[in-house]
């Protein structure tokens, strides 16, 4: 039981990415399955923004040469809650674009606003070669030795792009 | 192509500054660009955050690069030079050391203590009371919300239960006034659907009639809402009805509590978003001081570089001055550095260098002078090294010697080569100044040479030696003629005075013959006397010449010369009348000479002496010892020397007598100097004449 609890813990990634193809677009929906850093969620409590930075790539899957980067996006997802309403004020941008924005009375239908971020419509320029989508998720910025910036997030997940029906 | 070359090499080099400046600006700018797109979507905090990181670490980087690369071209350069035996390398090198180990204690001293400040300030900061009051002021205000909320919902859930009670809508409306006013509601409702059937307002309450609609839940249950209105917060909580109409109860907190909440909350806020920033503060702060401390001892290095630079150039350059002299190159003045010590210690040598010029030029000019005198005189002048191994010549010299090639100079030994073997004899044997003559045969042609050979410089300091050479060849034979000459003269004088009386006495002897008187007879044998006294007296003056010319060789042999003055002196006494001789003669033991020769020389000088002695004098006779010299003197009382210089005495046919042959001094100089003396007349005194002859003890 415990060794298919930790199976199951080690094959889940921690970056649920699901994705849906249209004609010159590309849905995708994130999910994180990562525990959040404890000070980015008692920032969060404590009324700080805070934000996660969803980083979407889409590369050219080439065969004999290097992936070919075809561009990159940024969904950027800000919680703060208002100490004396107590209300978590939610939005998100792609590209700088507003996307969705929202309230939540607790902390955790923020979290999950958050973890869940909605559903980003991305271009997806005339290819021939199969594609790759590269999603990464970045909570916040910790340093080693105290003056090497290093990024707090999920590993980089890389999924095919389906083919557009 | 090279020109343009050369013109690049030196703009590029004078230019380098500012292409590295300019550079660095265009990079600078391109990162900042860069840097502004990417970060054009994030707060501005964040954003002067994430960008003042970035400044510092390029910022830091950049000085580490150049630092190092500073100092890594520098240690390599000075490495080099000191693999190649550079001057200077080693003191340059030392300099920087002692600059970096005297800079990067203090600047690694000063970002430690810097950091651990630093880091102890910031747990200060964020320590646990500091957190607690930050945690207590936002509970605080969360639990006025969570209060005036909780009396919203109590509210409404007591007037719900209320009015589900009542069956009439009367009867609610009368309940509800009565709960509100009850109750003490800022603002209590009742709402079916969209429709608002009661709305009751506390009068100091009435801004609350603005309120939004409420949009309540679908599901229909009861809930409360918080929402900023007014400069305050308002707490709105519904409850529903069994017939699925809701109360709405509203609760306003007073502004004078509103405010501090609002504080509090702020503060709560920063609080945590600082904390949350607590890391790139940190890192921030850090790297500000890395910077400080980099610029510290970037600072140090380069006037480490400066400094090691500016105080060993001059001294390199007047290193490599003397050096170049000493390898014989031209002296050279050095660009004054600066008015401090290094630049008084080059002025001053830049003076010595100005001075020595000065002396050289007027060196030069003495040696061209000197050459040109050389050249004009015609006294040969031979120079030699110390080891007196080369030589070389004036044109005087290459011409007497026979030798051109000498004024180039060339080994002494090519002087034997030359048939000079004897010159080159006396110069190497010549330990002091030495003087004399010798012949040589240069070019198979014999010359007479006067040979001085002198050193140069201080005693025990030989800096080289001199040798005058004067050609006493042409003086020599002037001489000769001369004596030749005067020779000739004087034998025609001594022939000549006998023949005058010969030819008168045959004059005399035809004249009586022609008259034929009786007294031709006695005039015959008187002209015939008189012929043949003088053709004795020519006889004689003849056997002087052969005794003068035809002297026999020396037969030596130790003799005992204070017997052989007694014997002579004993023959002379007596032969004047009213002369007396007196000897005073020391043993001076036996002396190598020919016994007939220099008895010969003696009885010359006693005859003269005899002649000259007046009656009632005498001749005094002496033999005595100096050092390792036999000295005969013979002194007269006479009239004294009848010439200004007495060594015309000593040349053969003179005589200041009007008789004699005049060859008896000629003949005593003669044998004394085969004998290796010398001798000399000299007035005695109180008069009279003293002959001095020195013969050498030794063997000769």
């Amino acid at each position: 039981m415990v060794l298919a609890v930790l199976l199951l813990a080690a094959a889940a990634p921690p970056l649920d990415v699901a994705l849906t193809a249209a004609p010159a677009r590309l849905s995708v929906t994130l999910s994180v399955r990562q525990e959040l850093p404890r000070e980015w969620l008692e920032a969060l409590a404590g009324g700080a923004p805070v934000s996660i930075t969803y980083r979407i790539r889409l590369f050219r899957n080439r065969r004999w040469l290097w992936d070919r980067r075809l561009s990159g996006h940024e969904l950027l997802v800000t919680a703060q809650r208002d100490p004396l309403t107590g209300v978590f004020s939610l939005a998100a941008e792609l590209d700088g674009e507003v996307l969705a924005s929202g309230q939540a009375g607790t902390l955790e239908e923020a979290t999950h606003w958050v973890t869940n971020p909605p559903t980003a419509d991305v271009p997806v320029p005339l290819h021939h070669e199969p594609l790759w989508l590269v999603v990464r998720a970045e909570f916040l910025t910790r340093y080693k030795l105290l003056v090497f910036p290093t990024t707090v997030g999920t590993d980089w997940i890389t999924r095919a792009v389906p083919e557009a029906p | 192509m090279t020109t343009w070359r050369k013109r690049w090499q030196r703009y590029r080099r004078q230019n380098r500054f500012l292409i590295g400046l300019y550079l660095g600006l265009l990079v600078l700018a391109g990162l900042g660009f860069a840097l502004y797109s990417r970060m054009a979507a994030l707060p501005p905090e964040e954003m002067t955050n994430r960008l003042l990181t970035f400044l510092l670490w390029w910022f830091d980087l950049t000085l580490i690069a150049i630092l190092l690369f500073i100092l890594l071209r520098n240690f390599v350069r000075l490495a080099l030079e000191r693999h190649r035996g550079i001057l200077g390398s080693r003191f340059r090198t030392k300099l920087l050391l002692s600059f970096l180990a005297l800079i990067l204690a203090p600047a690694a001293m000063l970002f430690l203590i810097g950091v651990l400040l630093l880091s102890r300030a910031a747990t200060f900061w964020f320590s646990a009371p500091v957190d607690g009051i930050a945690r207590a002021g936002l509970e605080l205000a969360e639990g006025v919300r969570l209060e005036n909320e909780a009396r919203a919902r109590r509210a409404a859930t007591l007037i719900a239960q209320e009015l589900a009670r009542l069956s009439s809508d009367q009867a609610r409306l009368t309940e509800i006034e009565r709960l509100h006013a009850l109750l003490g509601n800022d603002f209590t409702g009742w709402v079916r659907g969209d429709t608002l059937l009661v709305e009751l307002l506390d009068p100091r309450q009435r801004a609350l009639a603005r309120l939004p609609q409420l949009e309540l839940p679908p599901s229909g249950e009861a809930g409360v809402r918080g929402e900023r209105f007014g400069g305050t917060v308002v707490a709105r909580a519904w409850a529903p009805l069994p017939d699925g109409s809701m109360v709405v109860v509203a609760s306003a907190l007073p502004p004078a509590l509103v405010a501090p909440q609002a504080s509090l909350a702020a503060a709560g806020a920063a609080y945590e978003r600082l904390k949350l920033d607590r890391p790139t503060i940190t890192a921030t702060v850090i790297l500000s001081f890395g910077g400080l401390a980099l610029l510290v001892v970037f600072a140090a290095a380069w006037l480490g570089l400066y400094l090691s630079r500016r105080f060993t150039e001059p001294l390199l350059a007047l290193v490599a001055t003397t050096e170049r002299a000493a390898a014989g190159e031209t002296l050279e003045e050095v660009p004054l550095p600066a008015e401090d010590e290094v630049g008084l210690l080059v002025g001053s040598f830049n003076s010595m260098v100005r001075r020595l010029r000065d002396q050289e030029t007027e060196l030069r000019a003495t040696v061209r002078r000197l050459d040109a005198v050389l050249g004009a005189i015609r006294t040969g002048v031979l120079e030699l090294d110390e080891g007196r191994s080369q030589v070389r010549g004036n044109p005087a010299a290459a011409a007497l010697l026979a030798l051109p090639e000498l004024v180039d100079g060339v080994a002494v030994t090519r002087l034997e080569e030359a048939g000079l073997a004897n010159l080159a004899a006396v110069i190497r044997s010549a330990e002091a100044a030495v003087r004399g003559s010798l012949t040589v045969y240069p070019g198979g042609v014999a010359r007479t040479l006067e040979v001085a050979v002198v050193p140069l410089g201080a005693e025990g300091l030989e800096l080289g030696w001199v040798v005058a050479l004067e050609d006493l060849t042409p003086l020599q034979r002037a001489q000769r003629q001369a004596a030749w000459s005067e020779v000739a003269r004087r034998i025609a004088h001594q022939i000549k005075n006998p023949l005058t009386p010969i030819r008168l006495a045959a004059d005399r002897i035809a004249r009586h013959v022609e008259r034929d008187d009786g007294s031709l007879r006695q005039v015959v044998q008187e002209g015939c006397q008189a012929i043949v006294e003088h053709v004795q007296a020519m006889q004689a003056m003849v056997d002087a010449f052969s005794l003068y010319a035809k002297l026999p060789p020396l037969a030596r042999r130790p003799v005992p010369v204070k017997e052989l003055i007694h014997k002579v002196a004993t023959l002379y006494t007596g032969v004047k009348e009213g002369v007396a001789i007196r000897v005073e003669a020391e043993d001076v033991g036996e002396v190598v000479l020919d016994p007939e020769q220099f008895r010969q020389a003696l009885v010359n000088i006693l005859d003269n002496a005899l002649e000259a002695a007046p009656p009632g004098s005498q001749v005094e006779v002496s033999l005595r010892r100096e050092g390792d010299t036999a000295v005969v003197e013979v002194a007269d009382q006479g009239p004294g020397l009848a010439v200004d210089d007495p060594e015309v005495l000593f040349q053969p046919f003179f005589s200041t007598k009007g008789r004699g042959s005049g060859v008896g001094l000629a003949v005593v100089q003669r044998i004394v100097t085969d004998h290796g003396g010398t001798v000399r007349l000299e007035p005695n005194r109180p008069t009279g004449v003293r002959a001095v002859v020195r013969l050498p003890l030794g063997s000769p």
